[in-house]
């Protein structure tokens, strides 16, 4: 056990936390957040994936204490604080319609923000090589695939308001 | 917005057999609410039937709420299942939304005092000749209350300006931002958390071991444990509940439980088909139309086919989760259920209650495509809230969701069939084996409620019968129990049945050197789905052809199939949902045997469209579940229950897999809405075998269509890879007893000799004050240096305690207490005992220590660093520690053959100085030699146990780990250099080369304290070792199998992953790994077995363990593949 601090979505958040506890049952069940979802726990669905420091992980074989010191981004983390905009990659599934049940959503828009930020204009190819590992019983592969392009272009539009 | 504080509302309602519901409801605000016993399984059906209502009702679609699947406020209208929704629970709602807009007319008749047809209503208002009034407004002081009329005259479709219109998905800007609340969000206040242990039959559902199997539980062994509230027992069902999740399932893990062990499966992988066959069953003559026996012998063309499809899962993302509240004896359960209603009444046997006194709560869950375990998850955390009195939430786990929800069942189909003699179908028989039933609530089977007799349920019948003219048929459905839990999963028996059908009419087409789709066309008189066919084909630029084209570019054979049918669900003859049709392009790779869907294009005729983005999504969705069930998708079992415990072993479709898939949705505005949840899947299995048999001239019968399955078929015809590399075989070689008998002889001859060390008398050692700092940090650096603490503690143990047990081929050693305990541990050494234990390995009783405690290294220490360590250790907190001794194997538990040991291989003379070496290397080898005994690891060792020096750091294993070389060709194959050794051994990880894990990851963490001087100095020291050399790698990828699905499925995201620079994916290629190199496969599956958990003071990462994913053949085959794939320049692996 120790304390660890961390940022969650922004804010500074302080815990004491077990060495084998887990970064996913830390945000959902001890930090009530929803948006990461368990599905596996073994890193194979992508559920429950979040964004450490910016780059994608899996929170159920993760352990919260490595998160000690860094930048933790969650679904919920993600739309403007003060205007409550979502961001880009939120509207673009929106505008593509990416979901059917929704489950796999979560993990989907996380892997998709980082998948834009190494390819912001991708093929069809690097979206489907990039989202692989996610997986989605429902088989919303298609409208997902149109949804990150969609996304890809508000933030391609943002960009050029800025 | 209307006055909110107006009275006035306006119900519709019927009385109904549960009791008097409120269909619709309008209040003054003009807000309508409308209630529907169905459920959205995340299909987005409560978006549609917003629309219906808004269309009818004429109001704004965001005024439209729909309250789905409450039982204490909707119908009960069945289970959702076999796209129903639409097409027959959705008509009272349009039938309301008609009768509250005519009622709202009639208001405004009245207001207006003007004839309700020179009215109009539109957004929830009524416009008149010269005012408009909302429907909030006009329903003021009105309180109107309606029995349903289901006749009321509704809208005629071409006036429709809502339903028919794309509209986005209601549920998704929630779900976007992680605000919506899904079953497995839901927190109650006071609420508790369940785990369930479950019984060894997984999965199994009939027998008289079915809730009899539980021996005993053990509560004491885990009453000490935290956070424990109850252990609730009753029949086969046990739950543990705790104040938290972790805490329940680590209680449940712990607690000690005893059954009795299950009888065997009857084999259901090999020999399924007859498996099936051999189970009793209810023949069912469902159509026997003219006489089929004369007419099939007439035949000039004769064709009999059996057909088989293997279980699957449902496989939802989520496992199910539910929460109940016992609440006084008012239950309440809050759940993700496909059929509330039906929940209920089972709820209510299994608590001994009317129906009425519960109700169930309708949450949206993952996506579930038939029958999981979202129901038994209600039963489970209903019996452990009523044992505690608390709200109680139950998660289950992937493995119990997929071990133990009803699968969709296997089926075994037979045709026969004939084309007469004027060259039409003549004659058509089927007969259809589906092993299942409704899946019985598995909380009333594991407590005994109800009897674990076996029963079907007859719905083996959906689409068995054939679309086509036929005027002889003999169609049979075999009803019979499930074999194992199996229930209903989308497209249910249909989507089998016309596997074996539409397979079957391509075959009598080729037969008959016809097109299969004018073959089609020509026996079908319905010209609503000849006209479904004609257009689909056309629009997918069918290829017409009479025989398979074996087309083919290079490896590649290309091919194009075609299937079509009808969804009919319900108790026979049923009902026709949606009728589709399939053409899709596959690519067959005839080396690897793999098929690629190329292009899936799906012509649909579902009457009308309400939500036309809905349908697609459900084609969309449709094409791509069900193209993996047909490719891959296969339930496997071992002697008494399924084996997918993970994604590892079940893999399913993912986005490298996506087809183009194109669709075209016949428009049909005046006729009912049909179904469309399943029926483009149905064709799914015929389309694609078709398309195979196109491209290669195989025909497959049996799904999944697997790359072994069409390469094996390939080879047996001549296309398929000429040669496939026959496995090495090497023996392994164990030399355990050769070096037992040898010792023994050591023994024989050396006994008189043996040197019989004195005791060192006991004194005190000097307190750590009389050492100065310098001293004491020197001595922390050996310390470190030697990683003493890393063998010296026990797991989870006091810190330099000793116990941790170190195997030995020769037995087991547990490591010795270091800290200044006078009776433990070395608080009454002096040095000089001290200083002979380190470098004669003899301990202060004059005993001989085993080798494994690495003295052959520590004799190179110098004399101030020996002084220096010993004074640190006085430092340790002493802990009262006396670890047991060690347990070796005859002869060698006579610790004077260990003398003897001694007296052949240990040489405790000081390191000489190489003057030809920098200063930097000298001391790099005092350290990796001394202190370091880098050598104990990876230095192979003799069959006496003693280091080879002549293969100095070549590697070694250790116990199950490999210790890979340091020094050689080996190690600069793997790319080591001075830099990449240091950076390692800074920080246990070399960009592209190594990051550490056990053991290893131990050392690292150690040498934390130790300076970078003489880090660079170990790495100067090891890296003018090795030695260049030229790798050679074949690129040959292995065959596609099993074995290379378990590594995409479970390894692949984090060792290959599709989009690197993910903070736990492996930073290290496989091609690296150390364990994938080393001489035999033991290291590679202790990693796979045990995961790696590395200290949290390096920025190192963790893999989880599989040692209870994986069966050890399906270990060993990942390993082989792993070794074949990733170490191609190095020879397989024998077992």
């Amino acid at each position: 056990m120790g304390r660890m601090d961390f940022q969650l979505n922004g804010q500074h958040r302080e815990l004491t936390i077990g060495d084998r506890e887990i970064l996913l049952d830390v945000l959902r069940d001890r930090l009530g957040l929803n948006g990461p979802k368990y599905g596996c726990g073994l890193g194979q669905c992508g559920a429950c994936t979040v964004l450490v420091d910016g780059a994608p992980a899996r929170a159920c074989v993760m352990r919260a204490a490595r998160v000690a010191g860094r930048n933790v981004t969650t679904l919920e983390g993600l739309a403007n604080r003060v205007t409550g905009q979502l961001h880009p990659v939120q509207q673009g599934f929106l505008d593509g319609q990416g979901a059917q049940c929704g489950y796999c959503l979560n993990g989907m828009v996380m892997t998709t923000i980082a998948l834009l930020e190494r390819h912001p204009h991708p093929t069809d190819s690097q979206i489907t090589l990039a989202l692989r590992d996610n997986l989605c019983r429902c088989g919303t592969h298609q409208e997902i695939v149109v949804s990150v392009h969609h996304a890809a272009r508000r933030i391609a539009e943002a960009a050029d308001v800025e | 917005m209307s006055n909110d504080l107006a009275h006035g509302s306006l119900s519709i309602f019927d009385d109904r057999p549960e009791g008097r519901i409120v269909f619709l409801h309008l209040d003054t605000n003009g807000i309508v609410t409308v209630r529907n016993g169905h459920v959205d399984l995340g299909t987005g059906v409560e978006t549609a039937l917003a629309q219906i209502v808004s269309e009818e009702l004429d109001i704004a679609l965001d005024r439209v709420f729909v309250v789905l699947g409450d039982t204490d406020s909707t119908p009960d209208q069945g289970p959702t299942i076999a796209s129903e929704t639409i097409q027959i629970t959705a008509a009272p709602l349009r039938s309301a939304a008609a009768q509250a807009r005519l009622a709202i007319l009639g208001l405004a008749e009245r207001r207006f005092n003007t004839p309700a047809c020179d009215l109009l209503s539109k957004d929830g208002t009524v416009f008149g000749p010269d005012a408009a009034y909302g429907y909030g407004a006009l329903l003021a002081d009105h309180e109107l209350v309606m029995r349903l009329d289901p006749e009321v005259p509704v809208k005629d479709p071409a006036l429709y300006r809502i339903v028919g219109q794309p509209v986005r998905r209601r549920d998704l800007p929630a779900k976007v931002t992680g605000d919506f609340i899904y079953i497995h969000d839901l927190r109650l206040p006071d609420m508790l958390h369940g785990h369930v242990i479950r019984p060894p039959y997984a999965g199994r559902d009939s027998g008289d071991f079915v809730g009899r199997s539980l021996i005993s539980v053990d509560k004491t062994s885990v009453a000490h444990m935290a956070g424990l509230i109850a252990i609730v027992q009753e029949g086969d069902f046990l739950g543990v509940v705790a104040d938290d999740a972790r805490r329940a399932t680590d209680i449940a893990n712990a607690l000690k439980v005893t059954w009795r062990m299950p009888p065997d499966l009857p084999p259901l992988d090999h020999r399924l088909e007859q498996t099936i066959r051999d189970q009793p069953s209810t023949p069912r003559v469902v159509d026997a139309t003219g006489d089929f026996e004369s007419a099939f012998a007439e035949c000039g063309t004769q064709l009999s086919r059996t057909y088989l499809w293997p279980y699957h899962l449902h496989g939802s993302i989520g496992p199910s989760c539910g929460v109940a509240d016992w609440n006084g004896g008012a239950p309440l359960v809050w759940s993700g259920t496909q059929n509330p209603h039906m929940l209920r009444a089972d709820l209510a046997v299994l608590c001994g209650l009317d129906a009425g006194e519960i109700e169930v709560r309708r949450l949206q869950a993952a996506g579930c495509y038939g029958r999981n375990c979202a129901d038994d998850v209600c039963g489970d955390a209903l019996l452990m809230s009523r044992a505690t009195g608390r709200p109680v939430r139950v998660q289950l786990t992937r493995e119990q969701e997929n071990l133990w929800e009803p699968k969709g069942a296997a089926q075994l189909m037979q045709v026969q069939g004939g084309i007469g003699q004027d060259g039409d179908l003549g004659a058509y028989a089927i007969d259809s084996w589906y092993p299942s039933n409704r899946g019985p609530n598995l909380a009333l089977l594991l407590t005994g409620r109800i009897s674990p007799e076996p029963h079907h349920a007859m719905m083996g019948d959906r689409t068995i019968v054939p679309p086509y003219r036929v005027p002889h048929k003999r169609i049979i459905c075999h009803d019979l129990a499930p074999i194992v839990r199996a229930s209903w999963m989308r497209g249910v028996s249909a989507l089998p049945n016309t596997f074996a059908h539409e397979s079957f009419m391509d075959e009598l087409a080729n037969e008959a050197g016809e097109d299969p789709v004018d073959f089609r066309l020509r026996h079908l008189d319905d010209p609503r789905q000849a006209d479904l066919i004609r257009r689909t084909a056309q629009a997918a630029d069918w290829n017409t052809h009479a025989g398979p084209r074996f087309k083919k570019q290079g490896r590649m054979a290309y091919g194009q199939g075609f299937a079509y049918a009808t969804y009919v669900h319900g108790a026979f003859p049923g009902t026709a949902a949606a009728s589709a049709a399939w053409v899709c392009d596959v690519a067959v790779d005839t080396e690897t045997g793999e098929v690629t869907l190329t292009r899936v294009f799906v012509g649909q005729d579902q009457g009308l469209v309400i939500n036309p983005d809905g349908v697609r999504a459900q084609i969309h969705g449709n094409v791509m579940q069900t193209t993996s069930r047909v490719l891959s998708e296969e339930v496997t079992f071992d002697a008494i229950a399924p084996t997918p415990k993970s994604w590892a072993n079940y893999p399913i479709q993912s986005f490298d897999r996506l087809p183009q898939i194109q669709t075209l949705l016949i428009e049909r505005p005046g006729d009912p809405a049909l179904g469309v949840g399943e029926s483009a899947a149905v064709p799914a299995a015929a389309a694609i075998a078709n398309a195979i048999f196109d491209a290669t001239g195989i025909r497959l019968r049996e799904a999944p269509f697997t790359p072994e399955k069409l390469r094996a078929a390939l080879v047996g015809q001549g296309q398929g890879p000429t040669s496939l590399p026959a496995p090495k075989v090497t023996s392994r070689r164990r030399r355990i007893w050769a070096a037992l008998a040898s010792i023994g002889s050591a023994l024989t001859f050396g006994a008189l000799a043996l040197p019989i060390h004195s005791a060192i008398p006991v004194s005190r050692a000097p307190l750590a004050a009389q050492f100065t700092a310098e001293t004491l940090t020197r001595g922390a650096q050996v310390f470190a240096t030697g990683n003493c603490a890393g063998c010296h503690t026990a797991p989870d143990g006091v810190p330099n305690a000793g116990g941790l047990e170190m195997q030995t081929p020769f037995g087991t050693v547990a490591t010795t207490n270091l800290t200044p305990d006078p009776e433990t541990g070395l608080g009454l050494w002096s040095f000089s005992a001290f200083e002979r234990a380190m470098r004669h390995g003899i301990s202060r009783d004059g005993s001989n220590l085993y080798p494994v405690f690495p003295y052959t290294s520590f004799a190179r220490i110098d004399d101030g660093d020996m002084q220096a360590l010993y004074a640190y250790l006085q430092t340790l907190p002493p802990v009262r520690s006396a670890p047991a001794g060690a347990s070796m194997l005859a002869p060698l538990n006579l610790r004077p053959v260990n003398a003897a040991w001694n007296l052949m291989f240990h040489d405790p003379a000081p390191l000489p100085v190489d003057p030809a070496k920098s200063d930097l290397w000298n001391r790099g080898q005092y350290l990796v030699d001394g202190a370091g005994h880098c050598s104990a690891c990876h230095t192979p060792r003799n069959a006496l146990g003693a280091e080879q020096a002549k293969r100095a750091l070549t590697g070694a294993m250790v116990g199950e780990a490999w210790a890979p070389a340091l020094t050689g060709p080996d190690a600069d194959a793997r790319g080591w250099d001075e830099d990449s050794l240091f950076v390692y051994l800074r920080q246990g990880y070399a960009p592209d080369i190594a990051a550490a894990h056990g053991k290893m990851a131990q050392v690292v963490d150690s040498l934390r304290s130790v300076p970078d001087s003489d880090i660079r100095a170990m790495a100067t020291y090891i890296a003018s070792g090795i030695t260049p050399t030229p790798v050679i790698r074949s690129k040959a990828m292995p065959q596609p199998g099993p074995a290379s699905r378990i590594y995409q499925s479970t390894c692949a995201g984090c060792h290959t992953p599709g989009l690197p620079g993910a903070e736990t994916a492996a930073r290290i290629p496989l091609t690296m790994s150390a364990a994938i190199r080393a001489p035999q496969s033991d290291a590679l599956l202790s990693v796979i077995r045990n995961g790696v958990e590395a200290p949290l003071t390096l920025p190192l990462r963790d893999m989880p363990a599989f040692d209870d994913q994986l069966s050890s053949e399906q270990m060993d085959a990942l390993a082989n593949y792993l070794r074949e794939r990733f170490a191609p320049d190095l020879p397989a692996w024998g077992r």
